[in-house]
């Protein structure tokens, strides 16, 4: 578990595919926020988010990730998780993230489920 | 004179009602619009959240005004008054504008129908919080119940106390009422060790840099073996102080992590015994192997040898080892304590003697070299009493050295009775300690029965000891029986005594029998 929160980006053309690693809290939500928000502005409309190296998602982490679904959903884009802990999946479905963003086992299922 | 905006406009914009995210949107665009028809460059409406509260809703411009408004309206501002609320415009308000009328309505309107919705979605994201919250408790007792891997388990805690509480950091520490040391700490550094605590104030410096600590102790039937700790729960604006809900909740959580943690040790003692059982029970096999597997034959003679260890290894020792040329050692040995450090002895013991055997002849001189080899390789509270003796059987006589071993015994065919005191002190006391032989001759149907302390010193449920004359009496009854059965007799009657007293130490029995 790191102390903050990296984000690797890769662009794939319409798609941009964000890789987390650690704690998606207050600090860490604001960075992929910040992140998303920049490539919306560059008119990426598509962002996948692979959770492989997150453990932890706090509720303040989730509300900030809400927010950014909401957006995607303004603007017409997608927004899709993967490789998620058991627990942040269950977490996601509480929290009702599932009902606008979809989620998925891995990245090569969620990449064909995308349609990029 | 108030001038609105054509009906048509906000019959189109109410009309958009319903439709996800609209009010704000309609608020929005219903501000904008009346801003530009009355020629304001910036405003914002505020609608009573509580009564006297003010609560930013709607804004459009570049307006830089405050979430709520508390006393004055900003001296660059207008107003005007709304229902449940007021609007706020920068600009030059034109003259005929005296009332909002209609345009005003729908601004309120639709901005308290956007503020409910927000007020909606908050609730329903609390409400999952809520349940998210009590689905974590749920499963922490499973996940951690999972596994008994305390460094995973440290993990889980820690993770499910960070996400659980908004915490930004949390530590864990382990250890008894003495003090704890850190097991393990998420989001930052934590201190190395904690002495003993007050959970309600755990130490300010517990996490360097945190501002707001929450501590829970983790107790075991009121013992104590840990410490959870958060630091600075979280929120959109910052860092803040825990909540008395959150107290509860850590509180509950701790209690869940100590039988966790409880159940780990517990696999671990059970393991770590497992473990100890097989490692014993290899000693024991290695020892046993030490001990005779066949009782070697003597022309004229018969012999026998019975070991019982009062632990799974002992002290014991006995060895018959042929000379040739009709000639026959016989060794009896009991290293001081007993279980796994006697049985240690032993095993040096066997080595040194039987390279020392091998090479000389028994006499003082070989009893002297063990010893020195005993005092060398052993702890000075370890002693060794032994009795090694050679059987010739062309001349019927048992030389021995009895290196303050309890005295042999020979019950004679006649009926009587002699003893074989010892001829020095016990191996491993005195480096430099001399040695005398001793001799006894061997009658036909004379039978020599060496044996440890642990049969004469075993003791009766009143600590009444077995004792030397009990053990002349069983061999005297005995004395013309098989070997096996004379054992099988000495075992018995040490057995009887005891009525069930334990074991004290490790017996063992040596009997050679001049056949008549």
């Amino acid at each position: 578990m790191t102390e903050s929160l990296h984000l690797n980006v890769d662009r794939r053309g319409e798609l941009v595919v964000l890789y987390t690693e650690g704690y998606i809290n207050n600090q860490g939500g604001e960075k992929i926020a910040r992140q998303a928000y920049e490539l919306i502005d560059q008119g990426h409309k598509t962002i996948l988010l692979n959770l492989a190296g997150t453990k932890i998602v706090n509720s303040i982490g989730i509300s900030i990730l809400i927010e950014i679904i909401e957006k995607m959903i303004e603007i017409e884009g997608k927004l899709a998780f993967c490789s998620l802990t058991p627990t942040i999946e269950k977490t996601f479905h509480i929290m009702g993230l599932t009902q606008y963003a979809g989620i998925y086992p891995d990245e090569p299922t969620a990449v064909q489920a995308l349609g990029t | 004179m108030t001038q609105d905006p054509p009906r048509a406009t906000w019959s189109a914009a109410l009309a958009k009602l319903g439709d996800d995210d609209s009010e704000e949107l309609l608020a929005q665009e219903a501000l904008a619009g009346w801003l530009a028809d009355n020629g304001c460059d910036a405003g914002a409406v505020y609608l009573e959240a509580e009564p006297g509260q003010l609560v930013l809703e709607v804004e459009a411009g570049e307006v830089g005004l405050p979430d709520k408004l508390e006393g004055e309206v900003p001296s660059t501002f207008n107003y005007r008054p709304l229902p449940g609320g007021v609007l706020l415009f920068r600009g030059a308000p034109p003259d005929h504008l005296t009332e909002i009328g209609e345009a005003g309505f729908v601004i309120a309107f639709s901005a308290r129908l956007a503020s409910l919705k927000r007020e909606i979605k908050r609730a329903q994201f609390e409400a999952g919080r809520r349940d998210v919250a009590q689905e974590a408790l749920y499963d922490v007792g499973l996940a951690i119940a999972s596994t008994l891997d305390v460094e995973q388990l440290t993990e889980a805690i820690l993770t499910w106390a960070l996400s659980l509480l908004d915490a930004r950091r949390a530590a864990l520490y382990l250890g008894d009422s003495g003090g704890f040391r850190l097991a393990r700490s998420l989001g930052g550094d934590a201190r190395a060790t904690v002495v003993p605590y007050d959970a309600s104030s755990p130490p300010a410096d517990v996490l360097p840099g945190a501002s707001f600590l929450l501590a829970a102790p983790i107790e075991v039937e009121g013992r104590a073996m840990g410490l959870l700790v958060v630091g600075d729960k979280e929120s959109r604006s910052g860092v803040g102080p825990f909540t008395a809900a959150d107290e509860r909740t850590l509180s509950l959580f701790a209690n869940q992590a100590a039988i966790a943690l409880e159940n780990a040790r517990l696999h671990r003692e059970a393991l770590e015994k497992e473990r100890l059982e097989r490692e014993m029970e290899l000693a024991a096999e290695i020892q046993r192997q030490i001990l005779p597997k066949v009782i070697p034959s003597l022309p004229g003679y018969e012999l026998a040898g019975w070991n019982r260890p009062a632990r799974q290894v002992g002290g014991d020792y006995y060895d018959l080892l042929p000379r040739g040329e009709g000639r026959l050692l016989v060794t009896v040995g009991d290293v001081s304590g007993k279980g796994v450090p006697a049985s240690l002895l032993v095993s040096t013991l066997h080595s040194a003697s039987r390279l020392l055997l091998d090479r000389q002849d028994l006499g003082p001189e070989l009893a002297e070299k063990l010893n020195r080899h005993v005092c060398e390789s052993s702890l000075p509270s370890k002693f060794i009493t032994l009795v090694v003796g050679e059987i010739d059987t062309a001349r019927h006589r048992f030389v021995f050295v009895n290196a303050g071993h309890n005295p042999g015994v020979v019950v004679g065919a006649d009926g009587g009775v002699r003893c074989l005191a010892a001829t020095g002190v016990p191996l491993g006391l005195i480096p430099l300690a001399r040695y005398q032989m001793g001799e006894a001759d061997f009658a036909p149907g004379d039978l020599l029965c060496l044996y440890s302390d642990g049969i004469t010193e075993q003791a009766d449920g009143s600590s009444e000891e077995f004792g030397l004359e009990r053990l002349i009496q069983t061999l005297e009854s005995h004395r013309t029986e098989p070997l096996p059965q004379v054992i099988a007799a000495v075992e018995a009657a040490v057995g009887a005594f005891a009525a069930g007293a334990p074991q004290g130490d490790d017996q063992t029995v040596v009997l050679v029998r001049r056949m008549g």
